[in-house]
């Protein structure tokens, strides 16, 4: 207990000084809101209207779950075929490539067209394609990346093919599952966000920072940036617990 | 001719050629005749490349011989494989980091259907006999690197086969640690009964161990000598100290060196 409070303080501490230090130049050197707000202004818009606050990041949040799941279930099809036809490996690789190259956020408003711009759906798929790509690399790698030497363990006992993707392969990729939900979790919140920016339901945290900046708010406007920063926060930590909870056999080896 | 069902390994003529006819052809395993006696210890030894690991994966049907015929308990290698003959041990333990040492050792009998509460009941009879009951619900990573091959070794014994093939699987062990697996080893044995195809290119270990010492050479990869190991079935840690290992040692070392027969240091084992 006592080395976990040691590995908690000095991020803590280096925190409130920091945000001493921002508060202070702020007000000594009176600089003006556009330029840079006090922490003190954000917290009292921040805490002025909570229930605001938590109805907005919830919106922005649902979006991005519904991108994460699925982006997640697609990506681990196209990785289960990629593992199982060699044939879909090459076709996909390139493509899931090519896919991460396109700067997804610039296909928004061609996807508002193609979609109800006034339903969540476009916002959905963004978020989806983004998270699609590191779920399918690294679910790919884990059914791939097995010991050559478990895979002769398990030929010498004779194991079909499928029981060597359901004994070997899918547990060893699940730590890679992990690791690909830890990079696209935080990433769905951020697509969800974004993908606001380029109209449609204003109830979002992204459509809410633009219009607060817009009319001169930039106390709010970063106000709602902290409930962004909360949101992905949050979305990292319970990808963090769920994977401590499902893969217990890997605790020695892991990190944040 | 030798009567296949009382051998526990039969190969009459095998050969193992890599990319046959292509330009990077390599003859792995060149006119290989070898016989293992049910109940026998038989060490494959010899330099990398000298087709040891080959010889062993032909028995296993994990590759399959180019030419001749090879019986393995009566039955081709692959009806073997089918039917869990043998059990085999690898250099690694390749033991999955997501089961408990328990369920590691209960893996094959899952594979063949056992049901649950059989299952665990072998398997803790298994690490009994690898003196790992304390461990059965540890991690594999939580082990070292010896216990972690005791536990292998109790998964290749767990259906109980009549074989047991070991590719140097003391080989990353550290030499205190590797010498009292050997002792284990041996215990298993006599309380068992297995016959075991042991590769490994240690000289004191193959003689320590074995009932015949079978020495290869490399390209290509042949038999060139088998040694007659005769130190009786009970050997300890006096055993590695007397004349008749030493002189074993020597015969085996002649003959890797290419001196056939080892012609002296074989009459002196002839002499005991």
């Amino acid at each position: 207990m006592t080395d976990r409070l040691r590995f908690i303080w000095p991020p803590i501490l280096i925190g409130v000084l920091v945000l001493a230090a921002w508060q202070a130049i702020v007000v000594v050197q009176d600089i003006q809101p556009y330029l840079l707000p006090a922490p003190s202004l954000i917290a009292e818009n921040f805490f002025g209207d909570v229930s605001l606050m938590w109805g907005t990041a919830i919106y922005t949040a649902t979006t991005a779950f519904l991108g994460l799941v699925l982006g997640t279930i697609v990506g681990v099809i196209m990785a289960f075929l990629a593992q199982r036809f060699i044939v879909v490996n090459n076709l996909i690789t390139p493509l899931a490539a090519g896919l991460a190259a396109v700067p997804i956020i610039a296909l928004t408003p061609i996807l508002n067209n193609m979609f109800s711009i006034t339903s969540r759906t476009p916002r959905v798929l963004v978020t989806m394609i983004i998270v699609f790509f590191p779920m399918l690399v690294n679910v790919t790698r884990g059914l791939v990346q097995v010991q050559p030497v478990q895979l002769e363990l398990m030929r010498s006992m004779n194991a079909k093919p499928r029981t060597v993707l359901r004994i070997l392969r899918v547990p060893n990729a699940i730590p890679f599952f992990f690791t690909g939900l830890k990079i696209a979790a935080p990433l769905s919140v951020i697509a969800a966000l974004v993908a606001e920016y380029f109209g449609g339901p204003q109830e979002g945290l992204g459509s809410r920072i633009a219009s607060s900046a817009a009319n001169t708010a930039y106390g709010r406007a970063w106000a709602y940036v902290v409930a962004a920063i909360i949101t992905g926060l949050v979305f990292y930590l319970v990808t963090i617990a769920l994977e401590r909870w499902t893969t217990p056999w890997a605790d020695r080896s892991r990190s944040a | 001719m030798t009567d296949a069902t009382q051998t526990a390994v039969l190969a009459e003529g095998v050969w193992k050629i890599f990319n046959e006819g292509q330009s990077g052809e390599v003859t792995a395993l060149q006119d290989i005749d070898m016989t293992v006696q049910t109940g026998e210890f038989v060490s494959l030894i010899g330099p990398s490349g000298c087709g040891k690991s080959t010889l062993l994966r032909v028995i296993a049907d994990l590759t399959e011989a180019t030419r001749g015929e090879m019986t393995v308990a009566g039955v081709t290698p692959h009806e073997a494989r089918q039917k869990q003959l043998y059990g085999m041990a690898f250099q690694q333990a390749a033991l999955f980091e997501w089961r408990t040492v328990r369920r590691n050792v209960e893996l094959p009998l899952e594979l063949m259907g056992w049901s649950k509460d059989k299952r665990r009941e072998r398997a803790l009879e298994l690490l009994e006999m690898v003196q790992l009951s304390d461990f059965a619900e540890h991690r594999p990573w939580q082990l070292s690197g010896g216990m972690q091959q005791r536990v292998a070794i109790a998964r290749s014994l767990a259906v109980d086969p009549p074989l047991l093939l070991m590719d140097e699987p003391f080989g990353a062990l550290d030499e205190m640690t590797r010498e009292r697996m050997q002792n284990e080893l041996l215990r298993i044995r006599r309380e068992t009964g297995k016959s075991i195809v042991f590769v490994t290119h240690s000289i004191p270990e193959a003689v320590y161990l074995s009932d015949r010492v079978v020495v290869m050479s490399p390209r290509p990869g042949r038999i060139t000598d088998i040694v007659p190991v005769p130190l009786g079935a009970d050997r300890d840690e006096d055993t590695r100290e007397s004349d008749d290992f030493f002189h074993a040692v020597t015969a085996v070392r002649e003959a890797l060196r290419g001196r056939v027969g080892g012609a002296e240091a074989r009459a002196r084992i002839g002499e005991v």
